[in-house]
């Protein structure tokens, strides 16, 4: 097993802003305009500056910070739907989302059907995915409706099932955007102690979330980030600390 | 037996299920379901019969076999490329929350397409029967040959389509313009005979469905496949792909920004 899994070198992402976007009317008038490049600075927002990041196997990364301080832009390097601006992404096992849940999921298509997508979009092959769908049904509590369009189902319903398949992918990093409540209290109960397994058993974890007590009981190292910088990296207790203090 | 590698079999899944969603989803709510894809070229042929052998009473009598021996393989192209348009802005969820290669949501939009299309060839092969000519076993070799270069042809325009359009959505209104323009500059509801002589060879230099047209429709009406025909169709739909494949790859790279 190698030592580390996800490697981040100075890594950029920048956004053209919007209202700098050429317009296609504007192109065809302005062509001369268009086809001049468009560097100057102010005309771009980053999202994250110069971000060199190594996690290790088996490490617990919580991200603290803002809302637009970087965090979901840092995640979806990792996961690889967005490339960076500049630098170097490398990440060396499959990542599994646990953001958005259910966002995958067709309203047309049925439970079951849906369940072998998502299950082959997160990595394994429609063989394992029927394999497991027992167990993926079994879990989410769901064999009642499994069969039944989806646009039938209550949004409690559809992230137990998105839950579900995330959960039964066997990730190997595992990627957690403020997902630590789902559905009705029974299966909030559940679904957290799934992950604490997951996370005790040593899957690498990447965590992000306001919630500091969280951070602090799970995390073995946290990252502090704000608009796109690391403000400061190391041990939870210190930096969550110094986190409070500078929100208060 | 050969043991395919695991991610290799998951992306032949993927491919698999997603053009799967694609026809479930287009007939979803229906009672016939795919049944359609054979009752509407059914239906058109019945429409074409009725207003130009009964009504209209034109000399050529097998009209509508001629007709839609061509314009089915152009309605699996035309429609594969309108439905590119769109197909990455509809998909954005997917995209944004999943890593897998974005043609495949293109390349499944396309072999959906194609399966429709396939399912039309019914439509073809008794309206040849109607007409007292006979199907024939060269079309065993002429079908998979036209069907590879043209789904090559169509995915090369499509994947450059949809980055496009992303960044300009105004596109999508010129590409239906243009798919207008290229149906009656290609020769599918009337023969390659009857454009004059200079521009015949123009048009089937420069017009990749020209050769491509016609070969369809020489196969079905008189069991031949002309190979030279088949060798321009093939080269540019190699041309084809390759421009939009380089186009594809250039503006791919920056798309997660304006998704």
């Amino acid at each position: 097993m190698s030592e580390w899994v996800v490697d981040l070198n100075h890594v950029w992402k920048k956004y053209l802003l919007l209202r700098d976007r050429p317009g296609f009317k504007e192109s065809f008038v302005n062509f001369h305009r268009f086809l001049k490049k468009r560097e100057g600075e102010d005309h771009y927002f980053y999202a994250l500056k110069d971000l060199t990041l190594n996690i290790k196997t088996g490490e617990c990364l919580g991200i603290i910070g803002k809302n637009g301080a970087g965090k979901s832009t840092l995640l979806s390097l990792m996961l690889g739907t967005i490339l960076p601006s500049r630098g170097r992404v490398i990440v060396k096992d499959r990542v599994t989302p646990l953001l958005e849940l259910g966002s995958g999921f067709h309203p047309d298509l049925t439970g079951r059907e849906n369940v072998v997508l998502n299950g082959v979009l997160l990595g394994l092959t429609k063989e394992d995915v029927l394999k497991k769908m027992p167990s993926i049904i079994d879990f989410s509590e769901m064999e009642e409706f499994i069969d039944v369009p989806m646009r039938t189902y209550s949004s409690g319903m559809y992230l137990r099932l998105a839950f579900s398949v995330a959960f039964h992918t066997d990730p190997s990093i595992l990627i957690i955007d403020e997902v630590l409540s789902v559905g009705d209290e029974g299966f909030q109960r559940k679904s957290k102690e799934a992950i604490l397994k997951l996370i005790k058993t040593g899957t690498t974890t990447v965590l992000v979330s306001h919630n500091l007590q969280a951070i602090g009981g799970l995390c073995t190292r946290v990252l502090w980030l704000d608009h796109g910088e690391v403000v400061a990296e190391g041990d939870p207790k210190e930096i969550i600390e110094s986190y409070r203090k500078k929100m208060a | 037996m050969i043991r395919v590698p695991y991610h290799l079999r998951r992306e032949i899944d993927l491919l698999w299920l997603l053009t799967q969603k694609e026809i479930t989803l287009q007939y979803k709510r229906t009672s016939l379901g795919i049944l359609w894809s054979l009752l509407n070229p059914l239906l058109l042929a019945f429409v074409f019969y009725i207003a130009f052998v009964v009504i209209l009473k034109i000399p050529k009598r097998d009209f509508p076999l001629f007709f839609l021996s061509a314009l089915f393989p152009w309605t699996w192209f035309s429609t594969s490329v309108s439905a590119s348009c769109v197909s990455l802005i509809a998909n954005k969820s997917l995209i944004k929350k999943f890593p897998f290669p974005k043609h495949f949501l293109i390349t499944a939009g396309v072999l959906s397409q194609a399966v429709h299309f396939l399912v039309s060839l019914p439509v073809i092969t008794f309206l040849v029967y109607y007409y007292g000519k006979t199907a024939h076993g060269v079309w065993l070799l002429g079908i998979p040959i036209l069907l590879f270069i043209q789904f090559v042809m169509t995915i090369g325009v499509c994947i450059a389509i949809s980055v496009i359009t992303v960044y300009f959505v105004d596109f999508q209104f010129i590409v239906a313009f243009l798919l207008n323009i290229l149906f009656w500059v290609s020769p599918i509801i009337y023969h390659l005979e009857t454009i004059p002589e200079p521009y015949r060879l123009l048009s089937l230099y420069f017009n990749p469905m020209t050769s491509l047209m016609s070969s369809w429709r020489e196969l079905f009406l008189s069991n031949r496949i002309y190979w030279n025909w088949i060798f321009i169709a093939f080269l540019s739909s190699c041309i084809v792909f390759l421009v939009g494949y380089l186009i594809f790859r250039r503006l791919n790279t920056r798309l997660d920004e304006v998704i």
